[in-house]
């Protein structure tokens, strides 16, 4: 009999990290560019995801990042979201969009400090 | 005895002699004639004288006549007292005789006889009594005490060698159950063929136990056999189920990566029933003798533990896991954990309220992990207790003694007995039942680092691009995110090649499966072969494709290389 090659994953589950949720209550909270800051630090006899979570959020993470961070899909990563929130250990901020284009400068005036730099 | 003496002879009375009787009447009447004839007249004289002489002639001839016939009797007489004498003393010589028969000779016959003479030469050798009928008597009575004593001998020989066909018999049939047929039984579970156990048992002389004990030993080593075909069947069989489910289950992993949210509940689900799937294979496979379906090649942290069993069981949304314990569990040991873990908690789940919750807590002690796993459900009776306790003590490991379809514990037992797990039942205070399952320490990994050596070298073939980035990712957090990003266009294999591991890898890694020395290192779980070819390439390309002819230069050079290989980064 052959050997089989050993496993490199993890045994963890999806539907065990996530406690068997599959959606999350509110989809509206999350988005893929939502802001996440952890607004404490990890407590002993937390999940390691939430773990991980708060250590990356120090600095604002957009989630597509912490998924990308925890190798996870975005689905359960907005349930761990979900659950550190509504325990009040993160906040959320949506990057305002509209504000940001707003407070960019003319594009007449952008141009000009184009023109001017060529000509130095 | 003594016979008594024969009488004795009767005396014959006194008698005159007849003569003188006859004598006297003579005389007497002679007397008679010549007074008769004196007193006769004379004339008359001489007639009386003639009648007086014939009267005496005629007294003569009575008185003759009469002597005759009495001297006749006598002679009669003595003829008779000779004939009685003559009896008497063969009376007495038979009756001695026949004393000497009965208190000689005849004990004299028997005593020979019963000492082994034949019944002839003690014939010939005994006095034989002169009675040719007491002879007879002799004759037969010796012929009848021979046969009778042929006879008691011929039964006394039958019956010993009765009794000591008994005696061996037994002696046989003690060995046989004693030492013989353990020892076969013994021989042949251990899998030699019937004839081998046949040609090295020490086979009774009784022809009939010899035919049963090689009769009973060909049968049970064709039960044997069955057995032994029946569970590598199964078990390889059911490795392939489980090869299928792992397969299953990566797959499923990829997907969930790979779709929306949108079908991301349905895939949970078939996870879910893939892994319970897995339980049951693996379950069965342990106790055919197989392998669990996944085998680790890096510690595993305990959280993780108790994910991958809480997440094999139906009602893993009824257990609540506590555990703030950072210890890993060593490779080798972590799937077998897992089982149990997962077998203990399906128990738990399946035996209490489908309301009520599980609790497992887990708490590092100086033995070792304890993890107690407490329902609420019924308490169990003492005698489930106790069949609970024998079937996890991993005592007995026979098939044989497997209850139904009750094999959960069975399994916990056969791991526990494996890995060295103390598993006990105790009253919950929940008011159910408690497990308590103590992980020794030598199935901890040790914390060196933030993971073994091994665990990153062999992480790294997953990630063909960006191999950086995984390792920072490994280094910072062990075990649980060790799970690499696949590439949505490049799915991974399952299981992974390793022949591809080393190819796009640095010197660092290649050097890292050699020795100093320059031999190479199989990591756990791969095969020589692909250590090997993990090995650095220049060296692989630095030896020639055929070995040419011996010449000192080829010598030189091969010397000259394996002083290379010694340096453990060749130029790469």
């Amino acid at each position: 009999m052959t050997r089989r090659p050993v496993d490199t994953g993890s045994p963890d589950r999806l539907y065990t990290v996530t406690g068997g949720r599959s959606h999350t209550a509110d989809t509206t909270v999350f988005d893929l560019v939502t802001l996440v800051v952890s607004e404490c630090d990890p407590t002993p006899g937390m999940q390691s995801e939430h773990v991980r979570i708060l250590t990356l959020c120090r600095h604002p993470a957009a989630v597509v990042e912490i998924a990308a961070e925890l190798r996870m899909p975005i689905t359960v990563v907005r349930i761990l979201l979900e659950d550190l929130l509504a325990a009040g250990r993160i906040t959320a901020r949506r990057p305002r969009a509209a504000a940001a284009a707003a407070d960019l400068p003319e594009s007449a005036l952008l141009k000009e400090v184009l023109h001017g730099l060529r000509n130095l | 005895m003594t016979l008594p003496v024969a009488a004795r002879p009767r005396r014959a009375p006194e008698r005159r002699p007849p003569w003188a009787v006859s004598a006297a009447g003579l005389a007497v009447a002679a007397a008679a004639g010549g007074t008769a004839v004196a007193l006769a007249p004379d004339a008359a004289r001489s007639w009386v004288l003639g009648a007086v002489v014939a009267g005496g002639l005629c007294v003569v001839a009575l008185v003759v006549t009469a002597a005759v016939l009495a001297g006749r009797l006598a002679a009669a007489r003595s003829a008779a007292h000779r004939e009685q004498a003559a009896l008497h003393e063969r009376i007495s010589r038979s009756t001695g005789d026949t004393a000497h028969l009965v208190n000689v000779t005849l004990p004299q016959m028997v005593q020979r006889l019963r000492d082994g003479s034949d019944a002839y030469d003690a014939l010939a050798s005994a006095q034989r009594p002169a009675d040719p009928q007491l002879e007879s008597v002799l004759r037969i009575f010796t012929t009848e005490l021979a046969e009778a004593a042929r006879r008691t001998a011929a039964a006394e020989a039958a019956r010993d060698d009765a009794v000591h066909q008994l005696g061996q018999g037994v002696a046989d049939l003690e060995r046989l159950s004693a030492t013989a047929l353990p020892a076969a039984v013994a021989t042949l579970r251990r899998g030699a063929s019937a004839d081998t156990v046949l040609a090295a048992l020490d086979m009774p002389g009784e022809g009939r136990l010899r035919v049963l004990l090689e009769q009973m030993v060909r049968e049970l080593g064709v039960s044997e056999r069955r057995a032994a075909a029946a569970q590598a069947a199964s078990a390889k069989a059911l490795g392939r189920v489980q090869a299928r489910a792992v397969s299953m289950l990566a797959d499923l992993r990829d997907m969930q990566d790979r779709h929306g949210a949108d079908v991301f509940s349905d895939l949970l689900r078939l996870d879910h029933s893939t892994s319970q799937l897995g339980l049951l294979t693996d379950r069965l496979a342990i106790l055919m003798g197989g392998r669990a379906s996944r085998a680790w090649n890096k510690p595993i942290v305990m959280e993780s533990i108790l994910r991958g069993a809480v997440g094999r069981i139906a009602d893993f949304r009824r257990v609540r896991l506590h555990s703030a314990s950072t210890v890993a569990i060593a490779g080798f040991a972590a799937e077998g954990v897992m089982h149990l873990l997962a077998e203990l908690m399906d128990n738990a789940a399946n035996f209490s309220p489908p309301i009520d919750e599980v609790h497992v807590y887990v708490e590092e002690r100086s033995a070792g992990i304890v993890v107690t796993i407490e329902d609420s459900g019924l308490r169990m009776s003492d005698a489930a207790m106790r069949r609970a306790v024998e079937a996890v003590s991993g005592k007995s490991t026979d098939l044989a003694t497997l209850q139904g379809t009750r094999l959960g514990l069975a399994v916990v037992g056969i791991l526990a007995a494996k890995y060295g797990i103390s598993v006990n039942y105790r009253p919950s205070s929940r008011g159910g039942t408690g497990v308590v399952v103590l992980l020794p320490p030598q199935l901890l990994a040790q914390q060196r680092g933030p993971v073994p050596v091994t665990g990153r070298t062999l992480e790294r073939p997953r990630t063909t691009q960006g191999s950086g980035q995984t390792a920072t990712a490994v280094l910072e957090a062990p075990a649980p995110a060790a799970l690499p990003a696949p590439a949505p266009d490049d799915r991974p294999a399952l299981p992974p090649l390793p022949s591809r591991a080393a190819g796009a890898e640095g010197s660092d890694d290649a050097a890292r499966a050699a020795t100093p020395g320059g031999l190479p290192v199989r990591p756990p779980g791969r095969t020589m072969a692909a250590a090997d070819r993990g090995r650095p390439a220049p060296e692989a390309a630095d030896e020639p494709a055929t070995p040419p002819a011996r010449n000192p230069g080829a010598s030189f050079g091969a010397f000259h290389q394996s002083q290379r290989r010694k340096d453990p980064r060749p130029p790469a």
